[in-house]
């Protein structure tokens, strides 16, 4: 791509180059033939001007045409891929309501109001969505509030929520009181920090790293003067008012139930790994006339990280095949998992012929097994 | 999995790079047309005015002289106007080009840096959804919030919506003809007959304007150029002639049908994306199509809600989820396995361990509810509950 960013700006050189030329020959002809307008003798020498510029321009321009198809090719070097066979797939035929949703839905989340009502115009087949923008309405403003430094009402809900948070294992409301806490030292209000610390932080989650914590945050009064130049720097940078907004809203939409991320956003950055790759394939499927949006599973794997794992997948280290409800992972005594089909097939394996009572080794230690040792694990 | 794959993330941007390019090359070459043939026209002017100089009268020398300069100035303005499109053509290349290089100086899909380049293409796939649409106002208020005006292609839309609407719903196909003659080589290279469409639209509009005459001299003038590949049509477009607009022979019938209306915009639209490089569909409909593929499982289409993951993106059932059924399921050869309780990773470092229920739960999170219920675990799914002891280790190789 570099290099590519390089051509670019040697024809933008070029071709202001060129360019100029050209306009200041086409000028010079008409300054000329405004002199042939007063003084009829100077024709000749304006006709010989005329045919000069005619030249130059030819030359001028012809070879900014070729300078503009050589970045071209360059271009198509850098980017051959052909989403046209990917772009047949008939998928989302009559489904234009249900992705406006989700798009919709996406404004809403960040808080992109205006964009929503906007859409909501322009697309009549849009629902309003009235209780996710009441919810995103609320959500953003609280957190817009912490991105400012306004804790008050963040902290207020995390209260009201605090079983709810609790349930879900989340240390929000901790979070906040840390960010107060900070801001009260930040300030140089050491007195009312500590007595703000003593009545909240005992409250919180009181897990053993969360001790440690409050005993190291506890070290901050020694250094109340000079905190930049302290070992406690780190805590005051700006960088956590952000991200205590981020937390707050992973933290409302995990105990209202929703997700914590865009869907729509999650979607395409996966779809982003994954389209290169389908494409490549669906060109090989093309020649077998098969589409690759009709097969029941993707041909080919589309790795992930581990942020987008959202189930748990099984494979059969046996027979690589992904396990299904007909299909499903079994946990031997020893306690490696292989499918139910890869058991049956060991089993029966044992003594041919015979019905799958047999005893057999497991695929990945010495410990033997019979199939009715083996029980179905649910992931 | 937290590394970027940047030639995948790239290859998909084919269109990104490639339209601002197009323009510039159509733009390049009309006015090298314009130029050489204009200059070529003052030249020639020139000689014949000093062949005629002795005998012209002076009112007429000046009037000719007058013209030719006239003619150079529109040419020079004309210059000056390509040249302030091609500076914006090449500058918008570069800044797509920049933005695309940015991916090389990231590291981990983990970076700030890159989460927001992330935010920005899902912004800019928006915008290009929006304008294919014809949300356009959507559009514009996308691309102010965020400067991305040079990553969106207005214009080249706002052409093609234009002419769609002129074809719809005016019932004419000036514009759409005009931007056939000024595209005649592209098209004659991808072998489009679309120039042949209009002009026969054309020519039915004149038999059910009962212009009879006019449609014959039409069609001698504009469809027989087309005899070598169109035969067959062009005579059945001549037998047209025969029949009124209400006809209800079948395959004249559907001649004069005024949906054909609409397939011409249809085809218009199909013809100018395919010049341009851009996909007969969204890039957000090729994106999601293929993510959502790739994020499902069996779980997420499951009746057995309880098996849905609230951030799984096809387990939103009414809006992603709906895009997603007909869609394949994601292809694994390996296993993955993640915690019902925490979605964390359960491997060597966090394993699972199986419940005498054969429900399965990663170890921390197990650890932790004992840690509360004093050595005692509830699973739940099915709210057993059982000691912290009977959970066994479960070795996925």
């Amino acid at each position: 791509m570099d290099s590519l960013v390089r051509d670019c700006e040697k024809l933008s050189k070029h071709q202001t180059a060129a360019m100029n030329k050209t306009l200041g020959s086409v000028e010079a002809t008409i300054r000329a033939l405004e002199l042939a307008l007063t003084e009829p003798t100077s024709l000749a020498s304006a006709h010989r001007q005329s045919k000069q510029t005619q030249d130059a321009v030819s030359e001028q321009l012809k070879e900014l045409c070729t300078n503009v198809a050589k970045y071209g090719k360059h271009v198509e070097r850098t980017f051959k891929l052909d989403l046209g066979v990917v772009a047949e797939s008939r998928a989302f035929e009559n489904k234009r309501t249900e992705l406006g949703q989700a798009i919709m839905l996406h404004f809403l989340r960040s808080g992109d109001f205006d964009l929503a009502r906007s859409f909501l115009t322009e697309d009549k087949s849009i629902a309003a969505e009235d209780s996710a923008w009441e919810r995103f309405e609320a959500m953003n403003a609280l957190a817009e509030q912490i991105r400012t430094h306004v804790l008050e009402p963040a902290l207020e809900w995390a209260l009201s929520k605090r079983t709810e948070l609790e349930a879900l294992g989340l240390g929000l409301e901790f979070t906040l009181h840390r960010l107060r806490f900070l801001q009260l030292v930040e300030s140089g209000a050491s007195v009312e920090a500590l007595g703000y610390a003593r009545e909240w932080f005992p409250h919180s989650n009181t897990s053993s790293e969360r001790l440690d914590e409050i005993t190291h945050l506890m070290g901050v009064f020694m250094y109340a003067r000079r905190l930049g130049s302290s070992p406690y720097a780190g805590l005051f940078g700006e960088r956590r008012w952000g991200e205590g907004a981020h937390e707050f809203a992973a933290a409302f939409c995990a105990v209202q139930g929703v997700a914590g991320a865009s869907p729509l956003a999650v979607s395409v950055a996966a779809g982003a790994r994954a389209l290169a790759v389908v494409s490549k394939v669906s060109s090989l499927l093309r020649e077998r006339r098969v589409e690759w949006s009709q097969q029941d599973e993707l041909a080919v794997e589309v790795p992930l990280p581990d942020d987008m794992r959202f189930h748990s997948v099984f494979a059969c280290p046996v027979s690589k095949e992904q396990a299904s409800r007909d299909n499903p992972p079994m946990a031997l005594p020893c306690g490696h998992v292989i499918c139910k089909a890869s058991l049956d097939k060991l089993a029966r394996g044992v003594r041919p012929g015979a019905t799958a009572s047999g005893r057999f080794k497991c695929p990945y230690c010495p410990s033997m097994a019979a199939v009715g040792d083996a029980e179905r694990v649910h992931f | 999995m937290d590394k970027i794959n940047v030639d995948y993330m790239l290859a998909i941007e084919e269109p990104f790079m490639k339209v601002p390019l197009e323009q510039l090359k159509r733009e390049a070459r009309q006015s090298q047309k314009l130029a050489e043939r204009e200059t070529q026209l003052v030249t020639s002017g020139l000689a014949d005015l000093i062949k005629k100089q002795s005998s012209l009268p002076a009112e007429e020398y000046t009037c000719m002289l007058d013209g030719l300069i006239d003619k150079l100035k529109v040419l020079k303005r004309k210059l000056e106007e390509s040249k302030q499109e091609e500076t914006l053509l090449i500058h918008r290349s570069k800044q797509r080009a920049a933005d695309l290089n940015e991916l090389n100086d990231f590291t981990s899909a983990t970076q700030s840096g890159f989460q927001r380049w992330c935010r920005t293409r899902l912004e800019r796939v928006l915008i290009d959804y929006m304008l294919r649409n014809g949300n356009v106002d959507t559009a514009k208020q996308i691309m102010e919030k965020s400067n991305l005006e040079h990553f969106a292609d207005s214009s080249l839309f706002a052409l093609v919506m234009s002419t769609e609407r002129e074809l719809r719903e005016q019932h004419s196909c000036r514009g759409a003809l005009h931007w056939c003659a000024e595209n005649r080589s592209a098209l004659r290279k991808i072998q489009s007959s679309l120039e042949f469409e209009l002009r026969l639209q054309e020519f039915i509009e004149m038999i059910r304007g009962k212009k009879n005459p006019e449609a014959i001299a039409y069609a001698k003038k504009h469809l027989t150029t087309w005899s070598d590949t169109q035969l067959p049509r062009i005579q059945r477009a001549m037998t047209l002639l025969a029949f009124s607009p209400t006809t209800t022979c079948p395959p004249y019938k559907h001649m004069f049908d005024v949906a054909r209306w609409d397939g011409l915009a249809h085809e218009f639209r199909m013809v100018i994306f395919q010049l341009y490089n851009l996909p007969s569909q969204p890039l957000l409909h090729l994106l999601l199509q293929t993510g959502l593929s790739a994020l499902k499982t069996p779980a997420c289409q499951s009746d057995d809600t309880s098996e849905h993951n609230r951030n799984c993106p096809v387990c939103q059932t009414d809006t992603l989820g709906k895009l997603a059924q007909g869609l394949p399921l994601s292809h694994h050869s390996n296993s993955n396995l993640v915690c019902r309780i925490t979605g964390e990773k359960m491997n060597e470092d966090n394993p699972p361990m199986r419940l005498p229920n054969g429900y399965v739960y990663s170890l921390s999170s197990l650890t932790d509810m004992a840690h509360k219920l004093g050595g005692m675990v509830k699973c739940p799914r099915s709210g057993e509950v059982y000691s912290l002891k009977d959970a066994k280790k479960l070795f996925i190789s």
